[in-house]
């Protein structure tokens, strides 16, 4: 009863989400967010078809469902990239160099743990493929985020909001991934339960940030401060280099 | 089990940065991530003053001072002088501490305007920040333990890499793009 009520919540947020998207102007904002979500939409009413009138058809059908979604979810790291690297096309290259990286260095770990892990079945290699690939993306996700704080990155209340929700949704997916592939613990039990749950409160979170549309962080206007400025470079060059030569001969021991 | 742990620290960092982001992201409402020109005169300045008193921190560490007292005083006087220095050093220390972490914020808001920021240079200044964290946070213990007399080496450590990050910080102006900071006020004075 409290699954079906989760699932529906789940469904209906969906849609809202969606629905608020079109009508607010965020879906052209946010493209590739939505993609996913509309993806994760039609994963639950097809999981919610087969388990009413083909519940054969629903446990074959879960894993590679679970792997599409996983690999749609990888657009709201680009989404989220690319609208807060915008305007700052140095940072850009930056996280776009540190990100690839990251993203090859896991994609070449998880593949030969899974190749290592030899092929039981093929539920079961998807479901270690889907697991692997949710630990590259997370992986991306702490480096992004830390790069986001690093260089405070300003960020609009939407963009804000996409970013909390997928980190809580993401986070909480890794950990009760790496539970799940542990055989016989109860606390994965207790942790798969609760997931769902995580999940609707990650939509109620995306509903209310992307409830209405709101501006994004301005980047600031252009002056005409050149020459002013490289007067004042210099003369800063020239008193650092003096004052630290001074620190560092006053403190030699 | 290891790879257990692993994934969840990973998971665990994921939310704590999340949450952090969003507390940072709320502050930065009242404070603008931009960079203005007066930000560029002030740090300088505060830079300055901190550079200016080096020849009075030095005698705060100098032995010769203790030396003399330690022979010519009562013990009494001897417990103020050190009292007196030990405070002396921690507020130095701090304010130093708070001078290089306002560099740190401001080189890296103007990372933005850099045309082409270097990833080994970024990373370098990121281990060299976090040792200097490190060694300035185990003087700050050092010096409450055992006074500024004890600690000179690590307190040359700290004034060293405080310098370091000053010759970063002047660098950096030179790779700023200039054209893309703020102005707050229109006074500048040269």
């Amino acid at each position: 009863m409290l699954a079906n009520f989760i699932w529906f919540s789940a469904i209906a947020l969906e849609a809202l989400i969606l629905l608020r998207g079109s009508t607010t102007g965020l879906l052209k904002k946010y493209p590739l967010f939505y993609s996913y979500i509309g993806c994760v939409l039609l994963k639950e009413i097809i999981g919610l078809i087969t388990n009413e009138f083909a519940p054969k058809l629903y446990e074959p059908l879960y894993w590679p469902t679970e792997l599409a979604t996983i690999l749609a979810s990888y657009a709201v790291i680009i989404e989220v990239f690319r609208c807060s690297t915008r305007h700052k096309p140095g940072i850009r290259r930056l996280t776009q160099n540190a990100l690839l990286s990251v993203f090859v260095l896991t994609v070449v770990y998880a593949a030969s743990d899974l190749w290592h892990g030899g092929f039981a079945s093929l539920s079961r290699a998807i479901a270690d493929l889907g697991r692997d690939l949710r630990y590259v993306e997370a992986a991306i996700l702490l480096v992004m985020l830390w790069l986001l704080m690093r260089y405070r990155i300003p960020l609009g209340r939407n963009l804000r909001g996409v970013i909390v929700g997928y980190s809580f949704w993401v986070g909480l997916n890794v950990v009760n991934l790496a539970f799940w592939f542990l055989p016989g613990n109860e606390f994965s039990i207790l942790l798969r339960g609760l997931l769902p749950a995580t999940y609707t409160i990650t939509l109620a979170i995306w509903c209310v940030t992307l409830w209405s549309a709101h501006p994004e962080p301005v980047p600031p206007a252009e002056t005409t401060i050149e020459r002013d400025y490289e007067i004042l470079a210099a003369k800063t060059q020239a008193v650092l280099a003096r004052t630290s030569t001074r620190v560092a001969r006053i403190m030699r021991p | 089990m290891s790879g257990l742990l692993v994934i969840i620290v990973l998971g665990t960092l994921i939310l704590i940065l999340g949450l952090r982001l969003v507390l940072q992201s709320s502050n930065a409402g009242a404070q603008s991530p931009s960079v203005t020109i007066e930000e560029f005169a002030n740090a300088r300045e505060a830079l300055d003053t901190v550079f200016v008193e080096a020849a009075a921190i030095e005698r705060i560490f100098s032995t010769e001072d203790m030396e003399f007292v330690s022979h010519a005083s009562a013990p009494k006087a001897q417990r103020r002088f050190m009292k007196e220095r030990k405070t002396l050093a921690i507020q130095w220390l701090r304010k130093m501490q708070k001078q290089v972490a306002e560099l740190m914020d401001l080189h890296l808001r103007l990372a933005g305007y850099t045309h082409e920021p270097n990833p080994r240079f970024e990373l370098k200044l990121t281990a060299k920040y976090l040792s200097f964290l490190l060694v300035s946070y185990a003087l700050l213990f050092l010096l409450w333990l055992r006074g500024p007399f004890k600690a000179r080496r690590a307190v040359a450590y700290t004034s060293g890499v405080a310098g370091y990050f000053c010759t970063v910080f002047s660098l950096r102006l030179q790779s700023v793009n200039a054209v893309d900071l703020g102005r707050d006020t229109t006074d500048i004075h040269l």
